[in-house]
């Protein structure tokens, strides 16, 4: 009987210790929280324990009476991703839960090139990303309407879904220099980024002489590309004069769609011009008189 | 006793000041080359044109102006202050910021009455050591030797308004808060137009010229990677200053990139990069290369020499020339720079040379030379 | 005599101490960086196809961006956040160690393995994203006191781009599943 007891005892205060025990340490995460929601960890037992949470930008320590719920402030969560809830008394219990996003709130839009040569095929190309409030990414799919406009015209129109958080597109850029807009938008958010359209590569580039009285005044005819978009100022033409006494060159600028340049040479000569790597025209000067 | 140290120290100090300055300037050691300076207060007479030139480049090397020019004979076109500029240089030119290291002569032709000499003189730079081979010509006066200096001429530039009427661009950084993707200004864009791996005397060099295709100015830099038939790098070097940096929209450089000591043998393949960065630039001052022509110079040397006429309003203190020799298949076979040391003034011109390697010279069929110019103050 | 000898020896045990010291260091960073191993995957990578060197370079970058990471949540400092790391995924692990430093806690990650795939490559190549299944024994300790202890399979979500030298992670993000 005395045996039975004892056993009987201590089975009890087996019991009685596991409850305590679990008890003690137990606590439960959210099931789902959004960025930058407040949420609660419930925990029970009793007694005093050490509460740590650590995820992506947050290590927080604090102490708590077993029972009470621990209060996540919208600071705590504000970044996506695994959270890691530990209770600590006499042994440490842990949970973990996932913070995911919010709804989108910005556009991260990527557009190259700044300035882009007209009439090129697939030469503007953009990515779009859409993050919430907090910067995290948004990868279930969202709708994103991209518009490439120049003046009144419309270039490109499309709808593109985001896939892993990404959309993008590539379109061929405008027959005329100017500025190209490029826009994309999702729901009520738009991003819009501009790229310069500029003029090709120099076409049909053709030059003048005509002898002066210190040499050779040369320049050429209005410089401009195969699609008639006038060549930028600034755009270095390199004459070349060729003569008896020797060469001569100069790398003269485009000023008002027109580079000029003085030669000295005096024999009979022959003028050349090139552009980067476009050649224009030969001209023959005769000796000074 | 007491006075040994105090005697000792003296004693010693004046046979350091003798060796100080007997060996000042001293260069070379080859015979029949006159080399350095003689010393202070105890220069050799001028009884020799070698004596006579030695002593004026010594003084010169001195900046002893006054004594350099007692040394000039009188028949000699120039006054003293125009003498002290052609040494020390002006405008901001790269003699300004020069130093005569040293020189060598050697006579040329003597007679009793008169001499020609050659002089090389290796002059210090912030570009680095520049080499100047000069003839003098001396004269006998009396029982002496006297330099005759050339006259020395400088630009006349009437006084007059320039107007100033090339595009300039300016670059606008955006700020450090700048979301991602809101600074939407890509780099220039570039093209290595050619490339040409030789093996020289000095090592291996790798050459050929690079475009701007864009329509904005560009700051470029060519790096090369030699790579061995495992894969793996040799050696790394960028083309330093044999390169136009700044380059204008559709505007061509050569560049040249040194590999000293290394052969070609072990190199298997080139890999070429090429940097360019967004920077600020002016399409002026617009500087023509006139009467280019290849010749052999007074030392046997094959050498492209010019005139860089300045066509803008604003001086250019260090003109620097990069040129590039092409073979009859329009292949870039060699590229070459030098800088003038004399500062280039508006609506004037000053001389250039660079030497073409004499194992190249009978290869080279066209060249182009482009034009790099540092004006202090500007951008 | 006596003094130099005294000099040279002591000159012997302070060079081999600084010698020892340096090896030490030097080893703990190879070990540091032998311990993370990266397993990369570019064939899924579009719209545009990944050149050889860029994948050596991503490969060496992301590899040294998770040792970094090691280094920095085990010895609360932010150094080694500097170099491999941008925009919001700086951020967040600089506020990590920020706050871990002042929690009194830090992480160890011991044994990382990450199997990653590149799932998107811009037009342009200024961004790639990767999706990385990462397994790790993570560690926490509290004061010197070890409070969790888990082999954890993380999945996550990474945008890298391009930098002056080098290809830096921009964001993250930690996720469910794929």
């Amino acid at each position: 009987m005395q045996r039975l007891l004892q056993v009987c005892v201590r089975v009890l205060l087996g019991v009685a210790c596991l409850v305590g025990f679990c008890r003690a340490q137990d606590f439960r995460v959210p099931a789902a929280v959004s960025a930058g929601d407040e949420a609660d960890i419930s925990t029970a037992g009793n007694g005093k324990a050490t509460f740590h949470l650590i995820g992506p930008g947050v290590s927080r320590k604090s102490e708590l009476n077993l029972g009470e719920s621990i209060h996540l402030q919208a600071q705590d969560t504000r970044t996506a991703g695994d959270y890691l809830a530990i209770v600590c008394s006499s042994t440490c219990r842990s949970g973990s839960f996932y913070v995911s996003v919010a709804k989108p709130a910005t556009l991260t839009f990527l557009v190259h090139p700044s300035r882009v040569p007209v009439a090129q095929s697939d030469a503007v190309s953009g990515v779009l990303l859409p993050f919430d409030q907090f910067h995290n990414l948004i990868l279930h799919p969202l709708t994103v309407n991209f518009q490439l406009t120049t003046g009144n015209a419309s270039l490109l129109s499309r709808q593109v879904p985001t896939q892993n958080g990404i959309a993008w597109f590539r379109a061929l850029s405008g027959k005329s220099a100017g500025l190209l807009q490029v826009t994309a938008a999702v729901d009520d958010l738009s991003a819009r980024r501009a790229v310069q359209q500029v003029a090709s590569d120099p076409c049909n580039l053709r030059i003048t002489g005509q002898r002066t009285k210190v040499g050779i005044s040369v320049q050429t005819e209005p410089v401009r590309d195969c699609a008639g978009n006038p060549v930028p100022d600034g755009t270095i033409v390199t004459f070349t004069a060729t003569s008896a006494n020797g060469k001569s060159s100069v790398d003269a600028p485009i000023k008002r769609g027109i580079a000029q340049a003085q030669m000295l040479a005096s024999g009979a000569t022959s003028i050349s011009a090139a552009s980067g790597v476009v050649m224009g025209n030969e001209v023959r000067v005769g000796a000074q008189p | 006793m007491k006075f040994t140290i105090p005697i000792t120290l003296v004693v010693l100090t004046v046979l350091l000041m003798v060796a100080g300055l007997v060996w000042t300037g001293h260069a070379g050691g080859t015979v029949g080359i006159a080399a350095g300076s003689a010393m202070y207060g105890l220069t050799p007479k001028a009884d020799t044109p070698e004596h006579a030139l030695a002593n004026l480049l010594a003084d010169a090397q001195r900046r002893n102006w006054d004594r350099a020019y007692a040394d000039v004979s009188k028949t000699s076109d120039v006054d003293e202050s125009s003498f002290i500029q052609d040494w020390i240089g002006s405008n901001g030119g790269l003699r300004s910021f020069s130093s005569l290291e040293g020189f060598d002569s050697r006579p040329m032709h003597i007679t009793n009455d008169e001499a020609q000499m050659r002089v090389r003189l290796h002059w210090t730079t912030p570009v680095g050591p520049i080499e100047d081979v000069r003839d003098f010509h001396l004269i006998k006066e009396g029982d002496v030797w006297k330099t005759v200096w050339p006259k020395v001429q400088v630009p006349s530039v009437p006084a007059q308004v320039v107007p100033v009427t090339y595009l300039r661009w300016d670059l606008v950084t955006g700020g450090a808060a700048d979301e991602w993707g809101s600074k939407n200004v890509d780099a220039p864009h570039v093209r290595i137009i050619s490339m040409n791996a030789v093996d020289s005397a000095e090592g291996a060099v790798v050459m050929g010229e690079v475009v701007n295709e864009d329509t904005i100015p560009a700051f470029v830099n060519v790096n090369a990677t030699l790579v061995d038939g495992a894969g793996n790098a040799i050696d790394q070097e960028n083309s330093f200053d044999k390169i136009a940096h700044i380059l204008l929209p559709k505007q061509v450089t050569p560049y040249r990139i040194d590999f000293p000591t290394i052969s070609l043998k072990s190199v298997k393949n080139v890999r070429m990069d090429v940097k360019a960065t967004l920077v600020p630039a002016s399409a002026d001052p617009v500087i023509g290369v006139m009467n280019q022509k290849v010749e052999s110079d007074a030392q046997g040397k094959n050498v492209l020499h010019g005139d860089l006429l300045n066509e803008s309003g604003q001086t250019v203190n260090i003109p620097h020339v990069v040129a590039s020799f092409y073979d009859n298949n329009g292949k870039v076979v060699w590229v070459a720079d030098g800088y003038v040391d004399r500062a280039l003034l508006p609506q004037s011109s000053e001389p250039f040379a660079v030497e073409i390697p004499r194992s190249l010279a009978g290869k080279v069929q066209n060249f182009h030379v482009v034009v790099n110019q540092y004006s202090l103050g500007r951008s | 005599m006596m003094h130099f000898s005294y000099c040279l020896a002591r000159f012997r045990s302070s060079f081999s101490v600084a010698a020892f010291a340096l090896c030490l260091g030097v080893s703990l960073n190879l070990h540091a960086d032998s311990a993370v191993q990266v397993q990369l995957n570019f064939k899924k990578a579009s719209p545009r196809g990944v050149e050889e060197l860029t994948e050596r370079a991503i490969l060496r970058d992301y590899r040294f961006a998770w040792t970094s990471i090691a280094q920095a949540l085990e010895f609360n400092t932010l150094d080694p956040l500097e170099g491999p790391f941008a925009g919001d995924a700086k951020r967040w692990l600089k506020q990590s160690v920020v706050s871990q430093q002042q929690a009194g806690l830090n992480q160890k990650y011991v044994g990382q393995t990450h199997h990653v795939e590149a799932v998107f490559y811009a037009p342009e190549g200024d961004v790639m994203e990767l999706h990385d299944t990462a397994e790790y024994q993570l560690q926490i300790s509290d004061g010197g006191k070890v409070i969790h202890d888990e082999h954890a399979v993380v999945h996550y979500v990474v945008l890298m781009t391009p930098a002056a030298d080098r290809w830096v992670i921009r964001l993250l993000q930690a996720v469910p599943q794929f």
